[in-house]
Order: structure tokens, then sequence, then C-alpha cells
């Protein structure tokens, strides 16, 4: 069960805009990640949920403002979906790990400390078995997990992770869910997050902003995933909750979708 | 100028009939400094899937001497600027558009070869002298030039200790090197001047047709050898040397008679094949 949210916000999104070109991918975005949340971004393809991550990291420019709260020392954790490295390259888990905690290079040894440091991270997303394992070895949940591990040594106050789960089983990405709720609970980070798994949104977000260039709702889960949010955002029918469905029209028995062609063509 | 002669009498002991001349003496000591800086870049190289990138640099040097001689300034001068400079237009030209790396290369590859024929084929007398640039011939290297490889060894040390692991988290997923606080840009623009010029020093070594290889094919063996990558700079650094003295001592044996930068390649492709053998081996 999701944690109440908490009013202060961590981060505050103030009528970003962002253009390709003749292209319009950001418009007005407005929106707040409330402070140790766990924040869901959810969308389509092409809605600019990266593209708005991509914002606060400051690797693209943006119009309007960002206003980032917390401690002067803050500390970003970044979770990508995939390593754009070659695979063969021979990258340990623990050296993965440790790259963004010491100072000596690698090929100059791991600090002991550091090595304690990256196997009690493991240990928080399950994964410290896999700690002298190759990053070309691992299965892609194992690889997920380790990318985790890898923004929680950190201590981060900020937690942003894109898509982090994407092509991983149903178990898999129900582990990798766990274990980064388990780590927020403990360490108390704030997390934003694009998925686009959205019963697992549902069960585990605190916090909702539903994107298509611009914002179409926003809030816990339980209102912001609404069916009629959601069709707004899809363009056709999808229910998170049956009980919210507000429109009378006749759900498949099977699969609880409505077939009506309104519904379609909104 | 520091006397490096102490230096060339060591070497001299070594139990080779070669070694007791002053140039191979001269052109061991180069290529013991030289192989692996170009071998541990070459990690770097492998890592950021720069071959390419390495092979314009490389050949950007024929438009560098080309350059030089047209203008009556020393070669040895004109290429590593003439290299820098092409690395810098590359990298700038990569991270401000949308083309792809493998085109902007291409781009600037062909331009600057375009630019160095130009020059060449107007100048006549100019194509006998690239042609040392082209094989490469590192027994004509002076003391200053290896006094200069020297302070660029010790550069690339400090380079390697505080660029490494940036540069590998860069190489793994540059917005997670940038949001975990790595200065992308600053170490980009820092280890394509390195390459730069340890590519156009490389140059004179096994020639502008060679030098890719000396980068790379030490660099990739390691990665079959090496199980960490910390291990893979020590592994490249090895097989570097290893290359590097037994192609120079190949290259004056009297039954081979073949140029010395082919030699080393050669070496280093033995080594390679050997690397890639273990390394199907090791895996089940």
């Amino acid at each position: 069960m999701a944690a109440p949210e908490r009013t202060s916000p961590a981060l505050r999104f103030e009528n970003l805009d962002v253009r390709f070109e003749q292209q319009r991918i950001l418009e007005d975005v407005c929106a707040v990640v409330p402070s140790g949340s766990s924040t869901v971004l959810v969308g389509p393809n092409g809605a600019g949920k990266t593209t708005l991550l991509h914002c606060l990291l400051g690797i693209i420019r943006y119009g309007g403002k960002i206003t980032v709260s917390g401690p002067d020392d803050m500390r970003v954790g970044f979770v990508p979906q995939q390593l754009s490295a070659d695979s063969c390259l021979p990258v340990r888990v623990s050296e993965f790990l440790v790259l963004g905690l010491q100072s000596r290079p690698l090929w100059l040894g791991l600090n002991r400390r550091n090595q304690e440091k990256c196997r009690d991270t493991l240990r928080l997303v399950q994964a410290e078995h896999l700690i002298e394992v190759r990053l070309g070895a691992l299965s892609g949940g194992e690889l997920r997990r380790v990318l985790l591990a890898g923004a929680l040594v950190r201590e981060p106050h900020l937690l942003i992770l894109d898509e982090p789960a994407a092509g991983v089983d149903v178990q898999g990405e129900r582990l990798f869910w766990e274990a980064l709720d388990g780590a927020r609970r403990e360490r108390g980070f704030t997390q934003l997050m694009v998925s686009h798994n959205l019963p697992m949104a549902a069960h585990y977000a605190t916090h909702t902003i539903c994107l298509n260039r611009r914002v179409i709702a926003e809030g816990p889960p339980r209102s912001a995933l609404s069916s009629s949010t959601l069709l707004e955002l899809f363009g056709m029918p999808v229910h998170i909750y049956p009980d919210q469905c507000d429109d009378g029209e006749d759900a498949c028995p099977q699969c609880g979708a409505l077939f009506s062609e309104d519904h379609v063509r909104a | 100028m520091p006397d490096l002669s102490a230096l060339y009498d060591l070497l001299g002991l070594l139990p080779l009939e070669c070694m007791k001349l002053r140039f191979m003496q001269q052109a061991l000591l180069a290529l013991l400094l030289l192989a692996p800086m170009a071998a541990t870049l070459g990690v770097e190289v492998i890592a950021f899937r720069m071959a390419f990138f390495s092979d314009a640099i490389g050949h950007s040097a024929f438009t560098g001497v080309a350059l030089g001689l047209l203008l009556g300034i020393d070669p040895r001068l004109t290429m590593p600027a003439f290299g820098v400079l092409t690395g810098l237009t590359i990298m700038a030209l990569r991270r401000g558009s949308p083309l792809s790396a493998d085109t902007v290369i291409g781009i600037v590859f062909s331009g600057s070869i375009a630019f160095g024929l130009a020059v060449v084929g107007r100048f006549n007398g100019l194509a006998r002298s690239m042609q040392q640039f082209l094989y490469g011939d590192i027994l004509t290297i002076s003391d200053k030039e290896i006094l200069f490889l020297a302070l660029l060894l010790a550069v690339l040390i400090i380079f390697q200790t505080f660029g490494y692991n940036r540069l590998l988290a860069v190489a793994l997923h540059p917005a997670m090197a940038r949001a975990h606080g790595v200065r992308v840009a600053f170490w980009q623009y820092c280890f394509v001047s390195l390459l730069a010029l340890v590519v156009t020093f490389s140059v004179w070594a096994v020639g502008i047709l060679l030098v890719t290889a000396l980068l790379i094919v030490p660099a990739a063996a390691a990665r079959n050898f090496a199980r960490t990558a910390g291990g893979m700079l020590w592994w490249a650094a090895l097989i570097g040397l290893v290359s590097a003295f037994a192609g120079l001592t190949l290259s004056a044996w009297e039954h081979s008679s073949a140029p010395c930068g082919a030699m080393i390649i050669l070496v280093a492709c033995a080594v390679f094949a050997l690397s890639h053998a273990y390394a199907r081996l090791r895996t089940p």
C-alpha cells in the first residue's frame, strides 16, 4: 500500500516549454513532485516524459522554470533504461557501483570501505550475489536492479528513473518495483520515475503526473489515474480501478475494456 | 636538454645484436613510451566505440604534414596541431548536431583528406615527403621528440588517474554520468585532445595506414584477457609494450626485413588471436 503524500514539493515545474525545430514537445507544463514521494510520470510514447527528465538533468534547453528544493549538497541519482557501452567490456558490478564513489581510478583497485558500501546497496535491491559478475553477463532484470543500486549507492536525495524496468518480465519488474519501494522507504529520497506500467504505478506510486505534451492530471494515483483521464491520455479506454468506471457503457467481460466508437474516436 | 645516453646504454645491455645501434635504442625507447600510451587510450576508444574517430585523426595527420610542408613549418608541429583541431571539430559537431557520430566523422575525415590531397597534388615533390608518414619511420626519431613523448606520458598518467572512472561512466551512459556529477563535455574534450596527440605521434611509429591498429588491437586483446575494467588498462599497456618490443626486434631481424610499424601490428594481431582463443575457452 502506498504511503500518504507529503505536501512540500521537492521539485516544481512551472510553465515548462520545449521545442525541437517547429515541433512543440512540452507545452506549459506545471507540476510538482512532493518531497519524499514516489512520483510516477505516465503518458503515451512521444508525450515528452523523457524530455521532461532531460530538462531536469540540464541536458536540453527549455523555457519556464524548474525549482529544486533540498540541501545545498543535493545528490541526484539517475537510473537509465539500458547502458550504451559495449556489453563485452569487462566491467564488474562492483566496479560499476564504485564509479560514483571513489576518486581512485579502477586500475589501482577498489577501496575496501566502498566495496562494503556496494555490498550493502546491492543487498537493498536483492542483488548482493551479483557483486563480482560482469555487467554484460547480467539478465535484463538483474541489470535493472544493478543500475538502481548504481544510483542508490550515491545516497541520492532525488532519484530519477527513465523507464527503468522496460522489457523485463513480470516477475523481474515486480521485484524491481518492490526493491525500489523498499529503498525509498528506508532512505527517504524523492523519486521521479517514467513508467508505462499503470498497474504497478497504481500500486506503488504516491503521486502521479499524467503527461501528453501538457499535464492532463496530477495527484495520488487513485484520483489521477481515473478511467476518464486515461482515456484522454491514451485515446482508448483503460481501467486501472474497475470501480472508477464513470461511463455507463458495457465493458468487455474478458478484459474490462469499453467498445464504444465514441471512446475510440475520443 | 636532458641527456638520454644513460638510458640508451641501459637498452644496449639487452642481449640483442640490433640493440647495439644507437638509432635502434632511440626507436625502442620511443616505442616503450608510445605503445602503452596508445594502448591504454585504446581502452577508452573501445568503450566509446570510437575506432573510426581515431582513424579520422590518423588520416588528418596526412593533411597536417601537407600543410606544414606547404607553409614551410616543421610538419612535426603542424601534424599534432591539425590532429587536435580535427578531433575537437568532430567532438564539437557530434555534441551540437543531430547527425550520427559516424556521419560527422565521415564528413570531417573526407574533407580533411581531400584538402591534404589537393595540397599534395598542387606542389610537386611533396608526395615523396609524405611516404614516411604513410608507412611510419620510428628509426628517425630524435632525443627532443623522445622527451616530448615522456612529457606526454606524464600527462597521460595524470589524465588516466583522474579521468579513467569518469570516462568509463560517460561511456556507460552519458546522461547518467552527467546526473552523477561528471563534467561530460570537459572530459570528452580532454580525451579527444590527448587522443589526437597520441595518434599523431603514433603515425611516426606505424604510419597513417596502421595507426588505428596500434590503439585498437592491444585494447581489444586486453578486453579478452582482463577480468575487470581496471585490469583491462594494465593488460592493454602490457600487450602494447610486448608488441612494440617484439615488432621492432623482428623488423631488425635479417630474414624479415619488414617495416617496423607493420611488424608491431602483426605481433599485436597475433596476441589478439591468442586472447580470442583464450576468451572462447574461458566462456562455457
